[in-house]
């Protein structure tokens, strides 16, 4: 328990520290010194998640692989974002764009955030899971609103209402799951109990119920067509806030859906979960592959791309076999790159001061290591190899191609437009000659220069080299699906 | 006697459900959602009586607290700070409004909502006015362009999942119960500050007029 009292408290602490000082570096210190220790304490349990299966904490707290996935995603993001954050508010104060105020509740909201996600993938039990995530919609609210502009403040609206919905649409599907074990004696229902219990669910409750779940989680997984909320929200929030949502957020929302699927599968048959995946990722992949090639703003481009990796991994779960192991390979790549990418993209914002992709030119003379790195993990997420991505969209589609080649063909096609896309909107952004009034003295801070290229060194390292307990994570993973 | 009553106050939360979509004034819509969360916590207490359980009678004051008292306040201070007394139109006019509510009325009682209405046959009829009241307020939200409507009609549909749960026999235990209600407590806090923030930078809470974010 200790362990686990580590991994969450440590943000806990810090949000609490962030609330009570008055001194900006001291919350600085204790944020940052707070993910390290989170991030520790994570990698020191997943080898233990890694040997047993599961690690059991108490009644309602068990990690097992898939939930240890998320943990580390979490964790790993969480630190270069709160690394990221330290820089990247300086500059907004120095800049007077910000207050003291403002870096004090960005703080606690981030430090609360990341405990949120913790929460939510360390809870064996569905409701707290549920509560987990509600509360990750709670404490970025007012991130998305952080600048308070109006447009701002629009993002944030739609972000609570329509995301609330989908989250009450989840909790009524929640509900309907817990009629499996409404006679158990448990107290707490358990993934673990309602899998053993499946055989006492209605299949017929169990499908509407996964209906709702799908609607419900998939509205915060960003799936189409309900995920309008999401270029405005992850467009307007500061970047590491955008990071965190796009790289780790949506996959916490996707393994909720993941474990009601597997319950699903086992009381009513795979087939109702897998066509209904399939048709949601084929419908994201598509729409957000039009929407990236027309696209004039490179944060909503990055928000858009998300989108289209949501569906990709639900191609892949849908698909089922290898394609789940390779997408949940396809999570850890996609989180690494989205977060390199809106983590250098700030290094543009605040050298630019525009998100507009026709007034930013000449990225890789003004801002030479973020051009290098931006551009990198562009060619790292449209999917060209050497990088890890290539791969598991390979695989993904080599598992879907005999049964369902049609939407593999269609996806395929998609691929090709958001490769294309990609690569239009990033020569322009980065080739040519910066205009003179832009000043480039950004990478000067270490701060804004590490954290992304620590995140896209782990990316191109795990292309190459899968660490054993992180291979031996994803195969007990994939068979918790 | 005891079934007439969970059958009146199902009865009530049914009603309160639709007339929230006929009512134009703020204040009114408060006082129907406060009626409906009342009904929903004379429910709980109901249960909690059913069962002599302290715990749960405790979970059922803290409903009233929250929805029928803080939650009304909230709404109350909202209203008079920013002057919206009246409520913006809807996006259809009243007499197909009034045609969907009663489309969506019957339509737990079609052949793809049976099962849910089998998890607990001795409560059918109340299971059925649930999930009603759940589709009338999840169109309640994308019908109406006021946000204040649309956070009441978010409150209304969390409402409807704690009677559908009461029916069905899906109660949480009274910790997670109190942790869902605290939720709603503090979902309500934020949403009234930034519909305050949205009414100072938009000068009205009609969400059409949010509409910067375009591709």
């Amino acid at each position: 328990m200790n362990t686990l009292l580590i991994i969450i408290g440590a943000p806990i602490v810090a949000a609490i520290v962030a609330t009570l000082s008055k001194k900006i570096t001291a919350i600085e210190y204790t944020s940052v010194s707070a993910i390290i220790l989170s991030t520790g304490a994570t990698l020191f349990l997943a080898p233990s998640v890694a040997k047993y299966g599961i690690v059991v904490f108490s009644s309602i707290f068990a990690v097992d692989a898939l939930s240890m996935i998320g943990m580390l995603i979490t964790s790993v993001i969480g630190l270069a974002a709160m690394i990221y954050s330290v820089g990247y508010l300086r500059d907004e104060v120095k800049k007077e764009i910000i207050g003291h105020s403002r870096v004090r509740q960005y703080f606690v909201l981030i430090n609360l955030f990341i405990a949120a996600m913790l929460l939510a993938c360390a809870s064996s039990n569905p409701v707290i899971m549920w509560l987990a995530i509600e509360a990750t919609t709670l404490s970025t609210t007012f991130l998305i609103s952080f600048y308070n502009k109006a447009t701002a403040t629009e993002a944030a609206w739609k972000y609570l209402l329509i995301n609330s919905l989908g989250l009450l649409l989840g909790f009524f599907g929640t509900l309907l799951y817990l009629t499996a074990t409404a006679t158990a004696p448990e107290t707490f229902s358990t993934w673990q109990t309602l899998v053993a219990n499946s055989a006492f669910l209605n299949p017929d409750v169990a499908r509407i119920a996964f209906v709702f779940i799908l609607i419900g989680y998939g509205t915060k997984v960003g799936l189409a067509p309900m995920h309008t909320w999401l270029p405005d929200a992850h467009s307007k929030a500061p970047v590491p806030i955008s990071a965190l949502l796009s790289g780790v957020l949506l996959n916490i929302a996707l393994i909720a859906v993941l474990r009601f699927r597997a319950i699903t599968d086992a009381t009513a048959g795979g087939d109702f979960t897998q066509n209904l995946l399939i048709a949601l990722g084929l419908f994201s992949i598509v729409i957000a592959a039009c929407i990236i090639l027309i696209q004039k703003n490179y944060k909503r481009m990055l928000a858009y791309s998300s989108i289209e990796n949501m569906g990709i991994l639900a191609l892949g779960f849908g698909f089922g076999g290898v394609a789940t192991i390779a997408a949940l390979l396809h999570m850890i790549y996609h989180s690494l790159a989205k977060s390199t990418l809106f983590l250098s993209s700030g290094n543009i914002f605040l050298t630019y001061s525009s998100t507009k992709i026709a007034k930013i030119r000449g990225v890789l003379t003004s801002l030479p290591v973020t051009g290098v790195v931006f551009f990198t993990c562009i060619l790292a997420i449209a999917g060209l190899p050497p990088f890890g991505i290539f791969f598991t969209k390979l695989y993904i589609l080599f598992a879907g191609a005999g049964a369902h080649p049609y939407i593999v063909a269609t996806a395929l096609v998609a691929f090709a437009i958001v490769f294309i896309g990609f690569l239009r909107h990033a020569t322009g952004m980065l080739f040519g000659e910066p205009t003179e009034d832009i000043i480039p003295n950004i990478e000067r801070d270490r701060l804004l220069i590490a954290a992304p290229i620590i995140l896209m060194t782990l990316l191109a390292t795990l292309s190459v080299y899968l660490p054993e307990t992180l291979a031996t994570l994803l195969m007990n993973a994939s068979k918790l699906i | 006697m005891t079934l007439s009553l969970t059958y009146f106050l199902i009865s009530l939360f049914f009603f309160t459900t639709i007339s929230m979509h006929a009512v134009r004034k703020n204040a009114i819509l408060v006082v129907l959602y406060a009626v409906q969360s009342l009904a929903v916590v004379l429910l709980l207490m109901y249960g909690a009586w059913l069962d002599q359980s302290i715990i749960l009678s405790i979970v059922a004051l803290f409903a009233l607290l929250v929805k029928t008292t803080l939650i009304p306040r909230f709404f109350g201070m909202l209203i008079s700070k920013n002057l919206i007394t009246f409520s913006s139109s809807t996006y259809l006019k009243l007499p197909i409004t009034a045609l969907i509510v009663a489309g969506l009325a019957v339509l737990p009682s079609t052949h793809v909502f049976a099962p849910l209405l089998a998890i607990a046959p001795q409560h059918a009829h109340e299971i059925a006015f649930s999930l009603g009241a759940f589709f009338i307020s999840c169109f309640m939200l994308v019908n109406r362009r006021d946000g204040m409507s649309q956070m009441i009609g978010l409150l209304s549909l969390e409402n409807s999942i704690v009677a559908f749960a009461f029916f069905a026999g899906l109660e949480q235990s009274a910790m997670l119960q109190i942790g869902i209600i605290f939720d709603v407590l503090v979902w309500v806090f934020i949403a009234t500050l930034l519909a305050s923030l949205a009414y100072k930078q938009f000068g009205t809470l009609d969400t059409d007029t949010m509409r910067h974010l375009t591709e």
